[in-house]
């Protein structure tokens, strides 16, 4: 019955656009778009966080703080703020899927 | 840019025949400093933090025949402008003054190093591409396929593990192939002419899609068309066409000043506004997304796993870095780390303290037997000279050598990220973002090298707020004198509370300077590394390098202050200053009159109130506590945390910012320190009336 909830849930949420800041730990997304300022959306992009690439959120710092994300293999911290500028989709691989 | 020192220049003529001139470059963390360490010798800091290596480094070499110029370049991610360190880099390496670069990559991490191997391509200087760390890729049971990188690149691919030195000989053998085959006489020891050298061509993995490839012909004819102006700056036209569509603000700044560019800038507009009707994204996404493309297909190519199972073990530094990360364990190590820099630096410190201070005094007393106790020249040259420099040995670096250890430990293990992590949420409340804690970690050790390390801050607000908090954290010299005298004194609680005071100053300044300072907090961006086994190698190397670097600035200094301070007590100087600033000592403060020219003194050395205090007390026959009052006490040693940077802290804060706004701290503090100081004072006599 849980389960089943659960996935109903996700059923509903897979093709939903998000903050960054709402996906789960351990969720992959790609990237929708990024409506951060010039010099960071620059920054990010040279990062490897760009639309259309694949980022996996690894954890949440505690008191609402920044979160980890891997990239490309590298692990990359962001800012809480910086991280909800960046509008994410389930993407296909995602094991909540 | 002309980066190059003279010395550099001299060197170039004594042996222009032979030398290279190497750049070395690539992401930050990557072991780039290693790799010029085992090359130079010539050593700077290693570490973890991300950023470090911000100054240009240099170092030179002979091998085989060839004398080699070496520099370090800062880490960075990519060749546009959001940093000085990119912009400085990338002038740098279209100057003449390098010949070959040398662009180490993390094999750990080859997709995000590759985006910058790519950028460095377009710049079509002579390259070579190192990939480190090869034991640990490994060790993962990857492995890549050097043939097939070699063809794909055109240029000699080297494997490198730079931690033991392997393969990075072989850098330079491949350079100096490559100088040869440029050559015409391939047999004899010559001069690199770059001009001759023929960059392959690799239009078949660096271009784009069709449409921004027509565009950037496009734009290459325009700029070949207005040529004359821009030759000095030596950048292929390519390059130049692709930063002018990322609308690059330095590469824009070539073409503003004259009529001729005016199409060509129309042009670039234009099509920056086609493309991103296009794609519908901005363009300078579009381009990293074209590069990350490019570069998945190589990866594809060249990354061949040994065995189809992934490694699903948890190592240990996974384990490490959820439990240095946790919402509770990571801020009881965190807790657990500060109190071992502190407790490590005294256990080493005070144990081998004593010993020095003990056999010192016994030797005092054999020279006093020898020369009699009065004799003048004895008290400058052996209590004030020799004794400064005991004092310096036994009070000052006996901790500093055991603290530079801690700290590199913690930057080669990889932890402070961690705390950055940890801490950015608390550090927003501040004014700044995470990235402060780790340099207020480095204060508790020295303030000095803490604020040197605020360069990391990415914007001139957030470095300004950090070096104020920095410089507001207590230092290990400050520590000896709080412990020395309240925790000796008066009991470990009252160490407590003094901290405890220290921090709310530190969060108070933090919240008014978040108010005043113009701007608001950027957002934190940092990578963090995996935690990886510390080499002590190069810890222990590192440790001496920055204890040496003490040892030759802060002891000559030292010890000449200790020769004036003995003459000014002989001439009895000190009095005058003591009667000046006794409306601040004694009647504000409540300290004794004599306190004041030890606060003077304390701006050189903050340990140097409780030494030279010490000393008093001994010369007058009292203990300490004949001398101070506990209330006296706690107010001095407070005074002393809060009072004023150490002279040297305030320097580096200039060098860092300016003198105004180093001044501009120091009389800040000095008036939080007074103001508490005498909240306290006259507290306390209010308290004793009632």
């Amino acid at each position: 019955m849980k389960i089943a909830d659960k996935r109903k849930e996700n059923d509903q949420t897979i093709n939903l656009i998000k903050c960054l800041t709402e996906c789960q730990k351990g969720e992959e997304v790609s990237v929708v778009s990024i409506t951060a300022g010039f010099n960071a959306r620059r920054r990010l992009y040279n990062l490897g966080i760009y639309p259309g690439s694949i980022i996996r959120k690894k954890k949440d710092a505690p008191f609402h703080g920044p979160l980890e994300i891997i990239v490309k293999g590298t692990n990359i911290v962001l800012g809480r703020g910086l991280a909800s500028k960046i509008l994410v989709r389930c993407s296909e691989s995602c094991i909540f899927r | 840019m002309s980066c190059h020192l003279p010395k550099n220049k001299l060197k170039d003529r004594k042996l222009s025949e032979a030398t290279i001139n190497i750049a070395l470059a690539g992401n930050p963390n990557v072991g780039k400093s290693v790799i010029f360490n085992q090359l130079t010798g010539l050593s700077q800091t290693i570490g973890n933090w991300p950023g470090k290596t911000v100054e240009k480094l240099e170092g030179y070499l002979e091998f085989l025949g060839y004398h080699f110029n070496i520099v370090d370049l800062p880490g960075i991610y990519s060749l546009s402008t959001y940093s000085l360190e990119e912009i400085v880099s990338r002038e740098y390496i279209v100057s003449d003054n390098v010949d070959i670069i040398i662009n180490v990559i993390d094999a750990t991490n080859l997709e995000r190093n590759l985006f910058f191997t790519f950028q460095l391509l377009e710049l079509k200087v002579p390259m070579i591409i190192a990939i480190n760390q090869m034991d640990i890729l490994r060790k993962r049971n990857i492995e890549l396929d050097f043939n097939q990188l070699e063809a794909i690149f055109k240029i000699p691919v080297l494997p490198v593990v730079a931690v033991h030195g392997t393969g990075v000989h072989e850098l330079l053998e491949k350079c100096i192939e490559l100088v040869r085959n440029t050559s015409k006489n391939p047999s004899r020891i010559c001069k690199f002419n770059k001009t001759e050298y023929i960059f392959p061509n690799l239009s078949e993995i660096m271009s784009f899609g069709k449409e921004i490839e027509l565009k950037i012909k496009d734009l290459i004819l325009e700029i070949e068309h207005i040529q004359t102006n821009i030759q000095e700056h030596k950048y292929p036209f390519r390059f130049l066409a692709i930063k002018l569509l990322e609308s690059d603000d330095e590469i824009l700044k070539f073409f503003n000043y004259t009529e001729k560019s005016k199409p060509l800038l129309d042009k670039t507009t234009e099509f920056v506004k086609e493309l991103e009707e296009y794609h519908g994204e901005d363009i300078n996404s579009i381009i990293s997304s074209e590069i990350y493309s490019n570069i998945n297909r190589i990866v594809e190519k060249v990354v061949k796993f040994k065995t189809k199972k992934e490694m699903k073990k948890i190592s240990l530094a996974d384990k490490l870095d959820h439990l240095t990360t946790h919402s509770f364990w990571g801020y009881v190590v965190l807790v657990l780390v500060i109190a071992g820099i502190y407790s490590f630096t005294f256990l080493i410190g005070g144990f081998l303290g004593t010993i020095i201070d003990d056999s010192f005094s016994l030797w005092t007393e054999n020279i006093y037997l020898l020369f009699g106790k009065e004799n003048v020249l004895v008290k400058i040259l052996w209590d004030g000279g020799l004794g400064g420099l005991m004092g310096a040995i036994g009070g000052v670096l006996v901790y500093v050598i055991p603290f530079f250890f801690t700290i590199e430990l913690l930057q080669d293990s990889g932890y402070l990220p961690r705390a950055a992590f940890l801490m950015d949420r608390l550090m927003h409340i501040l004014g700044v973002h995470g990235k402060t804690i780790i340099t207020m970690i480095l204060g508790f050790g020295c303030n000095v090298p803490a604020c040197a390390g605020c360069r990391i801050m990415e914007t001139e607000r957030e470095k300004k707020i950090s070096i104020a908090l920095t410089s507001l954290v207590p230092c290990a010299a400050v520590m000896t004198v709080v412990m020395g005298l309240v925790g000796r004194y008066l009991g470990l609680e009252w160490v407590l509370i003094l901290f405890l005071i220290n921090f709310i100053v530190i969060i108070i300044v933090g919240k008014i300077l978040n108010k005043t300072l113009p701007g608001s907090c950027t957002e934190l961006i940092m990578e963090m590394h995996e935690y990886r086994k510390p080499n002590y190698k190069v810890i222990a190397k590192q440790t001496w390098v920055r204890s040496k670097e003490f040892i030759f600035k802060a002891l000559p200094i030292i010890i000449v202050f200790g020769i004036i301070l003995e003459i000014l007590f002989i001439l009895n100087i000190l009095e005058p200053i003591n009667v000046i600033l006794s409306p601040i000592t004694v009647f504000w403060l409540g300290l004794p009159a004599l306190a004041g020219v030890f606060l003077i003194y304390g701006i050189l050395r903050k340990e140097l109130t409780l030494v030279l205090l010490a000393l008093l007390s001994e010369n007058v026959g009292l203990t300490l506590t004949g001398l101070l009052t506990p209330i006296q006490m706690v107010i001095f040693s407070l005074v002393t945390m809060l009072y004023i940077p150490c002279f040297a802290t305030i320097i580096i804060i200039a060098k860092q910012t300016n003198w105004k706004y180093a001044l501009q701290i120091a009389f800040l503090e000095i008036g939080i320190a007074l103001v508490i100081g005498g909240l306290i004072h006259f507290g306390y006599i209010l308290f004793i009336t009632l």
